[in-house]
């Protein structure tokens, strides 16, 4: 998993190389660095690194060295993939049910309904979720369309 | 080898003329191959020596024919072993499988090679008859069964031995795909669309074998059980069929450059729905066409696209009976 990491090095030598080594003691292994030694601040130097690490744990103890090193850290998060799924529901769909659901990450990106009779609503959502939340999203869905008896067409 | 017709109807006939048609290549592959009998559900032609096969693409009904003998039954041949190969081709019942099912347990049980385009015995017995052909060292093919002309089975056993089918979805059913191409291109209501099925002829008058999903659960459950070693039952599979399909939901799906399809799909699930398939998916084909998309570990992606009903089927009947006289015939040399 890839976390974005951006850490404030002191602007003497040596420093990259000694935040680098925690890094790769823990198991990261770097994707992308950008050393914006033009851009000092106060005697720092921001880092930009894109890390790929084994576990969320490994992670943790790199961010964790660092600390004990001293250096300033001052972003670090989780790079998340996104993906856009599309759905239609057809039938008597409650959207409160489907917006107030409990999947994390999920938001909906475009709607569009089609009411020719009451009670035959067709609609059509664009959901953004976490690639790895789709299984969740699918079920959720499937859920949500059999409680209010309406059909669900998923992507395939 | 000596060939056992069963099943006189659209398949029956349609295989007799593609014989008469194509004597000379079987011929060059097993000399001594002929057609020995043909039954219908009511009685049989037979003649040790070879039927004419000129003479039996000849007659639309068996019972036209010289010599039909009335009230005799498939059993009854395959009891005295006068066959070493049949084709089976009654009509499909998945209730109960029969007649097929007590042909094709029967000659498999007699070491007897079948060759069918019935999914009847295959959905409710599969792993019994396979077992039955593997004990008594004789092939069971059945490329029929599923997609028509679309030869899945072939491909899997011959071109991706050392892969494994990961996932597969596909169009199983021509009918309700029909249905669905006329929904998104001329914008038809679901019950318009399906009246016109019905007076093409590629829709039953009752429809709810194709429209309900049945049909295409049928076929999920031979490809799970054929291609991804399944134990799977037709009781196993989600299904959900057209019915419901409005033409406004299939209106939203085009804005968004998709189609809804009815889609067979073997995943952890076992799964017959209706789905967005994106315009430009090698999944998206139109008509009555039928199409398999398989992920495997090795070969990637693969999408066969084909014509899963009709006199087509005869070419995957043609191609298994080919594969059976192959194989029996270097066995001899």
């Amino acid at each position: 998993m890839k976390f974005d990491l951006t850490l404030a090095l002191a602007d003497k030598p040596g420093q990259l190389l000694r935040a680098l080594e925690p890094i790769a003691k823990s198991g990261g292994n770097i994707i992308s660095i950008i050393h914006e030694r033009d851009k000092p601040a106060e005697g720092y130097v921001p880092v930009s690194l894109v890390v790929d690490f084994p576990s969320r744990q490994n992670f943790r103890d790199a961010i964790n060295s660092l600390k004990n090193l001293g250096v300033a850290i001052i972003r670090s998060e989780e790079v998340v993939e996104k993906v856009r799924l599309t759905f239609i529901l057809i039938g008597g769909v409650d959207l409160r049910r489907i917006i107030e659901s409990r999947v994390e990450g999920m938001r909906i990106i475009g709607f569009e309904a089609s009411t020719p009779k009451l009670n035959e609503v067709s609609v059509r959502m664009d959901i953004e979720v976490q690639a790895d939340m789709v299984g969740e999203v699918v079920e959720e869905l499937r859920k949500i369309s059999k409680e209010q008896n309406a059909i669900l067409i998923s992507p395939i | 080898m000596r060939l056992l017709i069963i099943g006189f109807g659209f398949i029956g006939k349609e295989l007799v003329k593609a014989l008469r048609d194509k004597m000379r290549l079987l011929r060059e592959i097993d000399r001594d191959f002929m057609v020995v009998g043909a039954v219908d559900s009511k009685g049989y032609v037979f003649d040790a020596g070879g039927l004419d096969v000129d003479g039996l693409s000849a007659v639309n009904r068996l019972s036209e024919h010289q010599g039909y003998r009335a009230g005799g039954s498939a059993s009854e041949l395959i009891n005295e072993d006068l066959c070493d190969i049949i084709v089976e081709a009654t009509p499909t019942n998945i209730k109960d499988g029969e007649p097929g099912l007590t042909h094709v347990r029967l000659a498999l049980s007699r070491g007897i090679h079948v060759v069918t385009p019935n999914k009847g015995p295959l959905v409710l017995a599969f792993r019994e008859l396979t077992s039955i052909a593997e004990r008594n060292s004789c092939d069971l093919l059945y490329e029929g069964t599923v997609a028509g002309a679309i030869p899945i089975f072939s491909l899997a056993r011959e071109c991706l031995r050392g892969d494994k089918i990961i996932r597969l979805s596909g169009i199983l059913n021509g009918t309700t795909n029909y249905i669905l191409s006329r929904m998104l291109f001329e914008e038809t209501s679901y019950d318009i669309a399906l009246k016109e099925a019905q007076e093409k002829g590629i829709a039953e008058r009752d429809p709810s074998y194709d429209v309900d999903g049945v049909d295409a659960a049928c076929k999920v459950v031979i490809l799970a059980n054929a291609l991804m070693k399944r134990n799977a039952k037709i009781g196993d599979v989600e299904r959900v069929g057209i019915r419901g399909v409005t033409q406004e939901a299939m209106s939203l799906a085009k804005k968004a450059n998709y189609a809804i399809k009815l889609i067979g799909t073997i995943d952890r699930r076992l799964e017959v729905a209706p789905k967005l398939v994106p315009i430009n998916h090698p999944l998206c084909v139109h008509g009555t066409l039928n199409a398999i998309h398989i992920e495997t570990d090795l070969a990637g992606e693969i999408t066969l696209v084909g014509y899963g009903a009709g006199k087509e089927t005869v070419s995957a009947v043609l191609n298994d009976l080919i594969t059976v006289l192959k194989r029996r015939s270097k066995q001899k040399h």
